[in-house]
């Protein structure tokens, strides 16, 4: 008998099994929901950045109209930083439930602002998103564990399957197709509504291929783990059990004990340290002759050496001098906090090797961009353009440049790492 | 004995002779346990940890130096959330919500440094805490072993014999039920003994045994879902195929979708976009660093027609100290606006959410257990509005003092002259106008009170399953 006539056979044969046919629905559905929410959850966030974009450039146009000297015009004015969702955020919403992805920051010390998290609703944060990553890494091993456990079993319990056996030509063959259909009409069913998506929301090909790749990996990890135990003769019932305890282990109780181990064995510095430090600093400087701050400030920018002197009790360069030391006084542990979470990030890589759905997870995540590393990339690129506040205010506050409006005309703006990847 | 209880036990003996019920109990109660201990470190270890940044808070306070008052006011204060005694089974939202807030002058921040933004992220579904692995774990073990209860006596004819025996459905339903309480009993031994610590900690005994008996309705509609499964189906892979259905939707699906449902149905704008409504709205104070600003001009004429003076610098007090109270108190008025709505928006996404409890046992007990333990969104907010409170005292303190203690003229010359400067800086005395800040959770009946609409969610869930374990007792032969 060839492929294909097996094949169609088999085709038949499921068509009159209401069961899996009500189960493939079920999963087509579910899916079909994760990638709509998804859609709607990324457009939300669309129309957030641009609503915002209106705001703020509103605002600050508002903001500098009323100012007669840089160093107000820098105190006053906010600039939005935000990270666009990918095209492929639809897919995998990740961690902008729960890291902030959108900031208004403006020249002061940046310690005491980029920690600031806009996010969204707690309680509905500690339930999670509904995406289509969820439903491929969670849900896809136990719609196949529920077709494929008793493929064997259930023509044993029917008293068939001798007899299939023997009228077959090759034993292993009928199994095969038989696993193959079902396997084939879950996925085609569960991954068409993703494709459809991607389109929807403009995927590079690129992107869609690995997620397609990593999906091929997941169910065929998880149909050959079934088709392994379905091969055993134990009961149906037993079978499953047992590949659902696998599944359950994998799923909730080895990434939750990495994540602890994780957590425990790479210490990162205390967030609320950093902030009380820097703060610390911030305020002592009030109290400190000014030329030991601008001293502190000049080891650090020595092209600033020969303007750094202080006059009168009150300058904008001496103010932004000490919330920059402010900022310096904690480099490092941040640095160090930054790196923690790298390394965590870098740790749990490994640790996902034991848990499929976390592996699944993850790598969607990565491909989307929505993962901690990319978090701490946006992070990096609001740093870098507090960084360019500083380079563009600092010789106009240092030099003493006499205040003209048409001059903040050039004042550096925010571009997104891209506009959507 | 009972013929029920002789059911019960024939399935104790059943389950104890099987390896698979056998392992599945096993692994249940060294996870809950191992769990139990864990999150019980954690959590006291986090509460002796915020105790102690918080006196260490208010000590850097106490201990600044002699300053102008309005210097303090922009030091500002740190306030830190510590976890109720029952914390140690459900942490609820802590690892989602920042636990340390800054209080300053003029502002109000959110709170920061949620544990999930610097965790590996592995967790899809969270620490395992013991609340989690009794609201979603604990079911499916029971599932795994109860869910051939009768279709196995089905499936061996047994069924038959049993009833040829004169016994009714409904007795072997029962009996059968019984044997699963007992495994589900089992199961929350380890909470039973976390509940006492918590009750040692001081969590008081009512809310303590309410806590416990609302997971034992929960277990309890599991046992009695299980056997009612397994009557209706006639076969093992039938009851087991219907149970663990049921499971991923009630334990997996419902919950994200109550969520994603929340989210679609109210709109919750951020805290920036609403912060441009709040810029808006408090650019009409006017600058209380600014005694000149036109927008106190009437607050001026009243002071100088009140004292019967000519010049603002004849009055008894500061005028820029007043000027700065009566600013921060009417920027307070449209920043607490503006938190409430922000408020009311979480907690009308939470509700809509929390109205799936009605579909969904999981989200009953979850939140039951929430509001119990003082975890909820609502203590969230509780803490924010205390913490508001706090901020608003010392730093209308801090005005008083600025108004009382320094002359205008002083103030107004101290960045030109060294000597006003020296006098405008008042005592490290004055400092102690903070309040200590201690967060603690509702009083229990309190809370029982905030958990009764979820109590009323379980309660449903066991009337109906018993209702339907009756009728289908009937018919099940």
């Amino acid at each position: 008998m060839s492929m294909f006539s097996s094949f169609t056979r088999e085709l038949r044969f499921f068509l009159k099994q209401p069961a899996a046919i009500v189960l493939v629905l079920v999963a087509i559905s579910l899916s079909v929901f994760s990638v709509w929410s998804g859609l709607s959850e990324v457009e939300r966030q669309q129309e957030t950045i641009e609503r915002l974009l209106v705001a703020d450039a509103k605002d600050r146009a508002a903001v500098l109209a009323k100012e007669s000297d840089y160093g107000g015009a820098a105190y006053y004015s906010f600039h939005l930083t935000y990270d666009p969702p990918s095209r492929l955020a639809f897919a995998a919403l990740g961690e902008r439930d729960t890291s902030p992805w959108k900031h208004r920051i403006r020249m002061l010390a940046l310690e005491a602002q980029i920690y600031e998290s806009d996010t969204a609703n707690a309680e509905l944060a500690q339930s999670g998103q509904f995406d289509f990553a969820f439903v491929l890494s969670i849900l896809m091993p136990v719609f196949l564990i529920i077709l494929l456990h008793d493929l064997r079993a259930s023509e044993r319990a029917a008293g068939r399957h001798d007899l299939l056996v023997a009228t077959s030509a090759s034993d292993n063959n009928l199994w095969r197709s038989r696993a193959f259909v079902r396997v084939i009409l879950l996925s085609i069913g569960v991954l068409i509504p993703f494709l459809f998506g991607a389109m929807v929301s403009g995927a590079s090909l690129l992107s869609i291929v690995s997620v397609l790749g990593i999906a091929i990996a997941q169910i065929l990890f998880w149909s050959f783990l079934c088709l392994w135990a379905s091969a055993r003769s134990y009961a149906g019932p037993t079978i499953a059990s047992g590949l659902l305890a696998v599944w359950m282990l994998t799923t909730f109780v080895v990434p939750a004990m990495s994540d602890a181990f994780i957590e425990a064995i790479i210490p990162a510095p205390e967030g609320g340290d950093i902030i009380l430090t820097q703060r610390e600093s911030v305020n002592d400087a009030w109290d400190l002759p000014k030329e030991a701050t601008m001293e502190t400030f000049v080891k650090e920018h020595p092209e600033w050496a020969e303007y750094a002197e202080i006059n009168r009790p009150f300058e904008w360069k001496w103010y932004y001098a000490f919330q920059q030391v402010g900022d310096q006084s904690v480099a490092d542990m941040s640095e160090k906090r930054r790196a923690a979470i790298l390394k965590r990030d870098k740790a749990a890589q490994w640790f996902a090797f034991l848990s499929p759905s976390s592996l699944t997870e993850r790598s969607l995540t990565g491909v989307a961009g929505t993962d901690a590393k990319a978090a701490m990339h946006y992070q990096q690129h609001v740093r870098n353009f507090h960084g360019s506040l500083r380079e563009y205010y600092y010789p106009l506050l240092f030099k003493g440049a006499a205040y003209e409006a048409i001059t903040l005309a050039n004042l550096p703006r925010f571009k997104a790492l891209s506009d959507r990847k | 004995m009972t013929i029920t209880k002789m059911i019960a036990k024939d399935e104790w003996r059943y389950w104890w002779r099987s390896k698979l019920a056998t392992s599945v109990m096993l692994v249940g109660l060294i996870l809950i346990a191992g769990s139990s201990i864990l999150t019980a470190k954690q959590m006291t270890d986090a509460a002796h940890e915020r105790a102690h940044l918080q006196s260490e808070a208010e000590e850097a306070f106490f201990s600044q130096p002699n300053r102008h008052p309005h210097r303090m006011v922009h030091y500002g204060h740190y306030a830190f959330r510590t976890p109720p005694p029952l914390g140690i089974i459900d942490p609820g939202i802590d690892a989602y919500t920042g636990d340390s807030i800054f209080l300053e002058g003029h502002r109000q921040n959110s709170a920061m440094f949620a544990d999930r933004q610097a965790s590996s992220e592995l967790a899809i579904f969270g620490a395992l805490t013991p609340a989690l692995l009794l609201q979603t774990l604990a079911p499916l073990l029971l599932v795994l072993i109860g869910y051939n209860v009768i279709t196995r006596e089905r499936e061996a004819r047994t069924f038959d014999q049993l009833i040829a025996q004169g016994m009714t459905p409904l007795k072997i339903m029962i009996g059968k039920g019984y044997a699963l309480v007992g495994v589900a009993g089992l199961m929350i031994v380890p909470l039973f003994v976390a509940i006492i610590f918590a009750t040692l900690d001081g969590e008081p005994f009512v809310s303590a045994s309410l806590f416990m008996v609302g997971y034992a309705l929960y277990l309890l509609i599991w046992c009695i879902g299980i056997v009612l499964a397994s009557t209706m189906m006639r076969t093992p892979s039938a009851s087991l195929g219907a149970l663990l259905a049921a499971w991923v939707v009630v334990a997996i699906l419902i919950p994200r979708i109550s969520s994603n449902a929340a989210v679609s149905l109210v709109d919750a704008p951020g805290k920036i976009e609403t912060d441009f409504a709040v810029i808006e709205a408090v650019s009409k104070v006017g600058d209380g660093h600014n005694a000149a600003d036109p927008a106190f001009t009437a607050l001026r004429a009243n002071m100088l027609q009140q004292y019967n003076v000519d010049k603002v610098e004849d009055l008894p007090v500061n005028f820029r100290g007043v000027v700065a109270g009566a600013a921060e108190a009417n920027l307070t008025d449209i920043l607490n606006k503006f938190a409430e709505e922000r408020m009311q928006v979480e907690v009308a996404q939470a509700n809509i959410a929390r109205y799936f409890g009605w579909l969904s046992p999981v989200l009953g007990i979850r939140e039951f257990s929430m509001k119990v333990a003082g975890v909820d969104l609502e203590t969230h907010h509780r803490f924010l509005r205390e913490t508001e409170a706090l901020r608003f005292d010392f730093v209308q303190s801090l005005n008083r003092v600025h108004a009382e203690k320094l002359t205008f003229a002083d103030d107004a010359n101290r960045s030109s002259n060294p000597e006003a400067e020296k006098r405008t800086r008042v005592s490290a005395e004055n400092w102690k106008v903070l309040d200590e800040f201690d967060f603690s959770s509702l009083p229990a009946n309190n809370r029982i009170e905030n958990a009764s609409m979820s109590l009323m969610k379980l309660v449903f869930w066991v009337v109906l399953l018993l209702v339907l374990c009756r009728f289908v007792g009937r018919r099940a032969l």
